[in-house]
């Protein structure tokens, strides 16, 4: 992934309608986003159109970049990881969360290399932030994860974990409040 | 709700940011965020705050045509002509100043000079050098001796982009397919360009390794996009492929 350095001054020569740079941003990020969006949606075809969307809706915002939004990447990430969540909520069976699709869900993650957990621990490392990880309950971890990386709502990660849906809510909200000091820890 | 606790909106900024949110909440929070500027703060600080998150995702290489679809969208090719503003070699002498000034503004002249050329884009690399990038490029003329296409493509990059500098007659339903004439070898397909504008395509292989061997280029007119192996229908236009450098 490219460093904030590398691609903030693209950012601003999109802005300025410069297509060169347009496509280097794309070169550049598209691969690490159509992974985060493929990571929530678990369909290729809609995550590139989330991609595409997300790229569109750059070319015509770059001029709203602010650094408060943080570094470029993560700006895009939030744009697309939005996006992702978006269409994921309208597809009507994660609206409701059925058993079997639960199950499905459970399958997929099961598949997935790396898992969940696994993405977030090594993205602790990236930041240093491990050992303020590891003081964080194990429940409330996995919570933070599912949530992240999959996109899983409560319904989905009660169902995930066979907890009751009031156990997710509580451990996600202290899990959220730790992963909170661990990330400021980060900066 | 009382939107005034600044905890509560944290906290519903948190659960928006990771996700847990069901489809009607998250759009009401969309709204409550478009509305209210001490929202949009909560959110967008928890976006910055967890940015380092994504990075232990692995990537996965987009589809060659996500960037044209994109490029369509925004105005790229197939738009309404437009003055040109980088990327085909005959936009470089009029985005040339641009690009000094912006880059001058940005001071990364630096950053131009140690990134790897496939993080900066060409004009900046001309920019700053002084020289054009090492790049195959192909001129190709028509019947008349009258030059139709531009086809340039940098070294070691994928992406063939294409200036059409006359447009060209294609039947409805028609393609326009670009070959590679290797020496003492059979042509093959490089990929399909546009009958006017500007288009790019992206290779399987780099250019240093499919057109190092390519003295000529040639694009004929085929019923669809030609296969490896297909021998193409007669050619229209022909042209020396260079190396510039």
């Amino acid at each position: 992934m490219s460093s904030p350095a590398d691609l903030s001054p693209l950012v601003a020569r999109v802005a300025l309608g410069d297509r060169a740079a347009f496509r280097t941003l794309y070169e550049a990020t598209a691969p690490s986003l159509l992974g985060v969006a493929l990571r929530i949606l678990r369909d290729r075809g809609r995550a590139e159109d989330v991609i595409q969307d997300a790229f569109v809706n750059v070319w015509h915002r770059a001029g709203s970049y602010r650094e408060t939004a943080g570094a470029p990447m993560t700006w895009l990430t939030a744009i697309v990881r939005n996006r992702a969540l978006d269409a994921m909520r309208s597809e009507s069976r994660h609206e409701a969360s059925s058993l079997t699709d639960d199950e499905d869900a459970m399958a997929d993650i099961e598949d997935d290399r790396p898992d969940a957990l696994a993405l977030l621990t090594q993205a602790a490392d990236a930041l240093a932030i491990r050992a303020c990880l590891a003081t964080i309950d194990g429940s409330q971890r996995q919570c933070l994860a599912l949530a992240y990386y999959r996109g899983l709502s409560h319904s989905e990660m009660a169902a995930h974990l066979g907890s009751p849906i009031g156990s997710v809510k509580v451990w996600l909200r202290r899990g959220l409040e730790k992963l909170r000091r661990c990330l400021e820890r980060a900066k | 709700m009382n939107y005034d606790r600044p905890e509560l909106l944290d906290r519903l900024a948190a659960e928006y940011v990771f996700g847990t949110m069901t489809g009607r909440v998250r759009r009401r929070f969309q709204r409550l965020r478009a509305s209210l500027p001490a929202a949009d703060v909560a959110a967008v600080a928890w976006e910055a705050r967890t940015g380092g998150l994504a990075q232990s995702v692995p990537a996965v290489a987009p589809s060659p045509g996500l960037w044209n679809a994109i490029d369509r969208r925004t105005g790229g090719t197939g738009a309404a002509p437009e003055p040109a503003r980088g990327g085909g070699i005959g936009a470089w002498a009029w985005a040339l100043p641009l690009t000094g000034l912006v880059f001058g503004v940005l001071a990364t002249v630096g950053f131009v000079r140690l990134a790897p050329d496939a993080l900066v884009p060409i004009d900046a690399i001309v920019q700053a050098r002084g020289t054009l990038p090492e790049s195959y490029v192909g001129i190709l003329t028509d019947t008349t001796g009258a030059a139709t296409m531009l086809a340039s493509s940098t070294r070691h990059g994928t992406t063939m982009s294409i200036k059409v500098l006359r447009p060209v007659e294609v039947p409805e339903g028609k393609v326009l397919q670009l070959w590679a004439l290797p020496r003492g070898a059979e042509p093959f397909p490089l990929g399909v360009v546009p009958r006017e504008g500007k288009d790019s395509f992206e290779m399987p292989e780099t250019s240093e390794k499919l057109l190092s061997n390519v003295p000529r280029l040639a694009v004929s007119i085929e019923d669809k996009p030609a296969a490896p192996g297909t021998e193409p229908q007669g050619f229209i236009l022909t042209g020396h492929c260079v190396k510039l450098w």
